[in-house]
């Protein structure tokens, strides 16, 4: 169940398959990214692969003395391309593998290309998706949704991602859905036809508990995308944008060259592995102590190096040294940057506020609170218009919702329209009507008991107090307690035992909260393991675009403006 | 960075549960509390103690991951167990789903390619025809006779336009026919065909039958086999004089087909520099992948101050590795530098590749070549020699200390056994149920003292260790860190010997309780035989005595019915086993020096014990004519007089006794779950046990002396499980039922891994089971 492991060994066969000698990897623009997460450029060239050449370059010499390894997402372009490659092979043979299912006839004009036989390997490897985490994927797809319904290009897309994630993971599930949702029961449906039209690939052996799928939508909860995150990795990606490993800090005021971007990969990294689910603090007085070890480690000038032995020890330990410099110079510089934007946009009290919002249902507190930092100049419009929207979204049908009151002082502010007309989108998009759970009052008895209990306790840390939804949902999947009329199964069978391998896949994006609390669910739960997916994942930027993307235009009272653009879209 | 000089920004954690005031760190919370609200509400004050606590513990268990082997046992437990796994840590998977589509596709492009195949087959078999003759020296209308004859030519009035540029054929435009395939084209569109060009492809063709059997194209077997189909043309090569009139006319379509032809007999001819160069360094590579390990252990085992490679030896490959380093080095600097110098400048990419070789190269040295430690001068040599005497003998005294405690354990229990056997021998004349009182003091003594005793000693030299490899390696002594870590390896090896041992002592126990159980209701049934009994009791006593040989003879027969195998080997079998058990348990002791105490402290306690068993194995084996049953009417003069042989063996069951290592746990991995070769050792079978049979056994087993044997059957302890939940065990117990699970969770692992599956089956069971018992534990404490 461990995705990244499971592309990983994909690539790995690949490349073992094609014997020894040099090795050119033939990508597309999706399967470049796909390798890059599992594989580092130097842990790569030590198994003799030494260039990376993308399908579609013109510049490609011909090189006859290398094999050629080409993974490909099986598109008609690809084909084209590869077609096109063979008629006139620039290398000495090729091994060619699609990570999804490719047609009968595709294969066949292939074959017939290859005239100078130079093929010696057509083969199906289902890494068709982005794996970021061992229990977390990604799509990286923006904007699957056009209103409440699929972009079919999106859905066709997703489809193949969920199902080669199944094949690698070598899964033949059961599949459930939310219902408030039609986007999942189309996909729901689609996964399904897969499944019975490629019978014979997903014809595993039979585990005693089926896996099971479920597929969730992300309108059923809009509040989680929207918060600040405290954690290193949700951080990261919400402060600064983690996209494929990669984080860019070109605009860090003063940064160097090399650190201009830098990839932050649990795989290679020690650092990195061990802090991603610890909160800022932690990471703070972590990179202290690697800070500490550095220069401990660090030789002192010359004067240390004086003796022969000094020397012999600063050589045995020079690869790590060199190693440790790199993670040192990075962690401190990212830190560094999300310790400054912290202070900066005053996001020490936005974010209490925010959990505020999210988590507690006292009106006129959270009112006073918003209000006040609206008039805060520190504050940024950007953080601003969120914490208009989760009021919004919290205290949407409240007796006294003063939100225009809010709007006003958005205006006021000077927050930009574009801001403005989004709080009324993503209300739209993850409001009431919407959603088909309740996400702020507690429903049953133990869950008003857990909450009483929280109060009474206190909370252990303000800014990190937010439970995702799917938190909830999984604790009662686990349990064999979610609700069928809620989350109905796909056809006639159903799950009798509790559920041990789970996949979750959410539609419009998971977040990095949702993949730590997924993470937590699999380290405290005997017995059960799950991994989590969606079309991409989000920060608040991204969703604010994912909204803006769906195109769901307002319907509050401020409709009179509708954006013409999402008007011009339907 | 702003983060460190200001950590106040960054730990928003720690909130005053009643003022809110934001504190920096749990410490400060606590502290200012006391100042502040110490007034107030006490159980607030124990809740914000719990919960600085508990993060104490969260964070602990996140930072520092290593370094805690003590708490392993519980702390690892819990994320291990009541916790899921770490994603990182999911089982290995297996490669996910794939599906080939070579046959389908070979099967498309063999169509395809048979067709291009005799394509050009056919050309070159005729362009051989037309360069078979001395065209030179032929008059042109032979020459044009013989080109008619290789190919029909298309009739002139079937063609009226040319079919490549569309152009009117007229008598300025006249037609020309390919002499490849007979077609027809005007002069413009006719391409020529020179003789040396006509003499590669036909000499190549047949060249490629020759090579094509060579290993030079690896994997490309594809490509050799169908071509060989074209070296079919026989030979002919005749060395020409060019001419004018040396060409031979034909269609585009035909020198196309010619010309992909020659590129490929190019490429199969040319091997680029750069090919062999690199070939050379993977030589080298491979050659240090070899070497270098090699090497490695040389090394370890000089800086070690072992003696057992020659330092001369060890540099002089170490010169040979270094060696192949500076030739890595040289031949990746040759394979950069390629080309550079060239006039039109190679392609970016190959300078791309090269760049890239050299960058392997340069990790792969780096990486290699840095681990290469360095030898020890000879004076130094001469110094870690003594070093290591120095630590042997250290070690020695450690070992002999620890022997020491385990004897004077022993000897403790030797006495407490001593004396339970003296009460036990009370009861069992009597008859009287008292068992409730035997398992009263039987628990604690076999439970708690032992291992108290056995962790804490180890523990402490462990950590003393690690402080001193911290000291050596802040003084930067690498050698000496070696050394310690070896050493440290060594106790830790031990100390997980000892939690193993903790393990199979508590199935051992589980069989005890069980026992017991079973004990209580065996004694109604046993009132009745008592009764009957009591007109043996002469013979009884007699038999008591008769115990005495039979704890010698015990051992041959620990395993009865497990294997049909001679006792003579079992003996051998079993003394060896337990001389080894002993010796790993405290690595290379003097394990002989020991044995006479041992031997003689034994016995007497643990006379009864045996009889049981004894007693089973001479019942089973009684038809098989048991060498040792001959002994049994042989008086009790026979068991007085122990004889060196019979010493040795009744050395396994003290051993075990001692709680050492079980002899059998290396015999069967998943027996450890609920191990039942244990349970013969374990003393559980207490005294009594002679009287301890099954109640639907007893009608049938007559009343007399001799019964015991017939008895004891039922007590076979390969029947009993250890499932059973003991309730009402202390809590130490559940320490090692946890560990008992660790052990069986990487027992699993293994097995998975090497894969057993039905080992695995196995070893599941007893796990769900060893949960339950928990489980079932954790009740009763709450």
């Amino acid at each position: 169940m461990n995705v990244v492991f499971a592309v990983k060994q994909y690539v790995s066969k690949m490349i073992e398959d094609s014997g020894p000698g040099m090795k050119v990897l033939l990508m597309d623009k999706e399967t470049t990214g796909i390798v890059s997460m599992v594989y580092t450029q130097s842990e790569i060239l030590q198994k003799e692969v030494y260039l990376f050449e993308r399908i579609d370059s013109q510049n490609r010499e011909i090189m006859k003395h290398l094999k050629a390894i080409c993974f490909l997402r099986p598109t008609k372009e690809n084909v084209d391309y590869l077609i096109q490659e063979l008629r006139r092979p620039k290398y000495s043979i090729y091994f060619i593998y699609f990570s999804n299912v490719i047609s009968k006839s595709d294969v066949k004009s292939l074959a017939e290309a290859d005239e100078q036989e130079v093929v010696a390997e057509v083969q199906e490897f289902y890494g068709d998706y982005i794996a970021v985490n061992p229990h977390l994927f990604s799509l990286n797809i923006l904007g699957c949704c056009q209103g409440r319904n699929w972009d079919p290009a999106q859905l066709s897309r997703t489809t193949q991602g969920l199902t080669a994630l199944l094949l690698s993971l070598k899964k033949c599930p059961m599949i459930r859905y939310q219902l408030s949702s039609e986007a999942a029961k189309r996909l729901a449906e689609c996964v399904k036809q897969v499944i019975t039209k490629e019978y014979e690939l997903f014809e595993f052996r039979r585990t005693e508990v089926p896996p099971l799928l479920l597929i969730l939508d992300r309108c059923d909860d809009a509040i989680t995308p929207l918060l600040n995150q405290w954690t290193y990795q949700a951080m990261v990606h919400e402060l600064l944008g983690i996209n494929n490993n990669r984080i860019d800090l070109s605009r860090v005021p003063g940064i160097s060259k090399d650190l201009r971007e830098v990839v932050l990969s649990a795989e290679n990294d020690e650092f990195y592995a061990n802090n991603m689910y610890l909160n800022f603090a932690e990471i703070g007085s972590n990179i202290k102590n690697l800070m500490e070890d550095f220069q401990k480690k660090k030789p002192k000038e010359q004067q240390k190096l004086e003796s022969i032995a000094d020397m012999k020890a600063f050589v045995e330990n020079y690869p790590q040294f060199k190693k440790m410099s790199g993670t040192v110079s990075k962690h401190v510089t990212v830190v560094g940057e999300l310790s400054r934007l912290v202070s900066e946009r005053n996001l020490l009290e936005v974010s209490e506020v925010e959990q505020e919002l999210a988590c507690q249902n006292d009106h006129s507190s959270a009112l006073q609170n918003v209000k006040r930092l609206l008039q805060n100049p520190k504050v940024t419009e950007f953080d601003a218009a969120r914490l208009v929207m989760l009021y919004a979204l919290h205290y949407e049908r409240h007796s006294s919702n003063s939100l225009p009151g809010l709007m006003m002082d958005l205006r006021n502010k000077g927050v930009s329209e574009k801001y403005r007309k989004l709080v009324s989108a993503v209300v739209e998009y993850g409001g009431k009507r919407v959603r088909g759970s309740d996400l702020f009052s507690p429903k049953d008895a133990v869950a008003i008991t857990k909450q009483f209990l929280k109060g009474l306790k206190g909370v252990e840390n303000v800014y990190t107090q937010h439970q995702p939804f799917l938190h909830e949902t999984l604790d009662h999947l686990i349990k064999g307690k979610l609700k069928e009329n809620v989350y109905p199964y796909l056809g006639p069978s159903t799950l009798r035992d509790r559920p041990q391998d789970i996949i979750v896949f959410i539609i419009g994006g998971a977040t990095y909260e949702e993949a730590l609390t997924v993470y937590n669910l699999n380290r405290t739960t005997p017995g059960v393991r799950i991994v989590l997916g969606g079309t991409t994942v989000h920060n608040t930027k991204s969703f604010l675009e994912e909204v803006l993307a769906s195109g769901l235009h307002s319907r509050s009272r401020e409709s009179s403006q509708v954006p013409s653009r999402s008007a011009s879209r339907r | 960075m702003a983060s460190l000089d200001d950590p106040g920004e960054v730990r928003e954690g720690f909130l005053c549960p009643l003022c809110l005031k934001n504190l920096q760190s749990f410490y400060q919370l606590q502290s200012h509390y006391e100042e502040e609200h110490s007034g107030e509400d006490r159980d607030v004050k124990g809740q914000i103690k719990s919960l600085v606590q508990k993060a104490k513990k969260a964070k602990n268990r996140l930072l520092k991951r290593e370094d805690d082997r003590a708490e392993s046992g519980t702390q690892g437990y819990e994320s291990f167990s009541y916790g899921g796994v770490d994603p990182y840590m999911w089982e290995p998977q297996e490669l996910g789903a794939v599906r080939s589509h070579l046959s389908d596709f070979k099967k498309h492009r063999a169509a395809r390619i048979d067709h291009y195949v005799v394509e050009v087959n056919k050309l070159i078999i005729r362009l051989e025809k037309l360069t078979a003759f001395d065209r030179t020296n032929t008059e042109s209308a032979k020459i044009r006779a013989i080109e008619k004859s290789v190919v029909p030519w298309v009739n002139d009035q079937d063609v009226p336009f040319c079919p490549d540029c569309g152009n009117k054929f007229s008598i300025r435009n006249r037609r020309h026919h390919c002499r490849l395939c007979g077609s027809i084209m005007c002069k413009k569109c006719m391409e020529l065909i020179s003789l040396p060009f006509a003499n590669k492809l036909t000499s190549a063709s047949k060249d490629s039958l020759s090579t094509h059997t060579s290993p030079s194209q690896s994997p490309n077997s594809v490509h050799g086999s169908r071509r060989g189909s074209i070296s079919s043309v026989s030979s002919v090569s005749s060395v020409l004089d060019e001419k004018d009139d040396d060409r031979i006319r034909c269609c585009t379509h035909c020198k196309d087909t010619l010309l992909k032809r020659e590129q490929q007999i190019d490429e199969k001819e040319h091997t680029p520099d750069i090919v062999k160069l690199y070939e050379k360094l993977r030589l080298c590579m491979e050659k240090v992948d070899q070497k270098a390990p090699e090497y490695i252990r040389m090394a370890a085992s000089l800086n070690a101050g072992e003696t057992t490679y020659s330092l001369e030896h060890a540099s002089d490959l170490r010169v040979e590795v270094q060696k192949v380093y500076e030739l890595i080095d040289a031949l990746s600097k040759k394979i950069l530098t390629l080309g550079l110098n060239q006039d039109p400048p190679p392609h970016p990419n190959t300078l791309r590749l090269q760049r890239m070789i050299r960058y392997s190269a340069t990790l792969f040295v780096q990486e290699k070549l840095l681990g290469l430690m360095s030898l020890p001068t000879r004076e130094q040599f001469e110094e870690l020699k003594k070093k290591r005497k120095q630590e042997m003998e250290r070690k020695r005294i450690l070992e002999r200390q620890v022997v020491l405690e385990s004897q004077q354990r022993f000897e403790e229990r030797r006495s407490d056994l001593a004396s339970r056997a003296a009460n036990g021998e009370v009861v069992s004349l009597r008859g009287g149920p008292a068992p409730l009182r035997k398992a009263e003091g039987w628990l604690p003594l076999s439970g708690s003292p032992g291992q108290s005793e056995d962790s804490d000693p180890l523990l402490q030299q462990i950590h003393n260790i690690t402080s001193f490899i911290r000291q050596a390696k802040a003084a930067g002594r690498t050698d000496e860190v070696r050394t310690l870590q070896e050493n440290l390896r060594q106790l830790q090896d031990e100390y997980d010997q000892q939690q193993t041992e903790k393990a199979i002592e508590l199935s051992r126990r589980q069989a005890e309780e069980e026992d017991l159980q079973r004990e209580q209701l065996q004694r109604l049934c046993e009132r009745e035989w008592e009764r009957e009994r009591e007109q043996f009791r002469a013979a009884s006593l007699h038999t008591r005595t008769r115990s005495l040989d039979f704890r010698e003879i015990r051992p041959f027969q620990l395993e009865p019915g497990r294997e049909p195998r001679t006792h003579l080997a079992y003996a051998l079998d079993l003394g060896f086993s337990s001389v080894q058990s002993s010796a790993a348990a405290e690595p290379p002791a003097p394990s002989s020096a020991l044995e006479p105490a041992r031997v003689w402290s034994g016995p007497p306690a643990l006379g009864q014990e045996f009889f049981p068993q004894s007693m089973i194995s001479q019942q089973n084996e009684l038809a098989s004519l048991n060498p040792f049953y001959e002994e049994d009417p042989s008086s009790p003069t026979a068991g007085g007089t122990t004889s060196p042989p019979a010493a040795e063996h009744s050395f396994g069951p003290s051993v075990s006794i001692l709680k050492e290592y079980n002899p059998f746990e290396e015999e069967e991995e998943e027996a450890v779950a609920g191990n039942p070769f244990t349970n013969p050792d374990s003393p559980a079978p207490n005294p009594f046990d002679e009287e301890d049979e099954h109640p639907h056994q007893r009608p049938s087993s007559p009343p007399v002396p001799g019964n015991p044997f017939e008895e004891a059957t039922c007590t076979n302890p390969f029947e009993m499980d250890s499932d059973s939940g003991p309730e009402g065990e202390e809590p130490i117990e559940e320490e090692l039922l946890l560990q008992q699970i660790d052990n069986i969770k990487a027992y699993i692992f293994d097995a998975k891994q090497c894969g057993r599956l039905d080992e695995v089956e196995v070893l599941t069971e007893n796990l769900r089971e060893l949960k339950r018992t928990l489980a079932k534990q954790k009740r009763g404490t709450d």
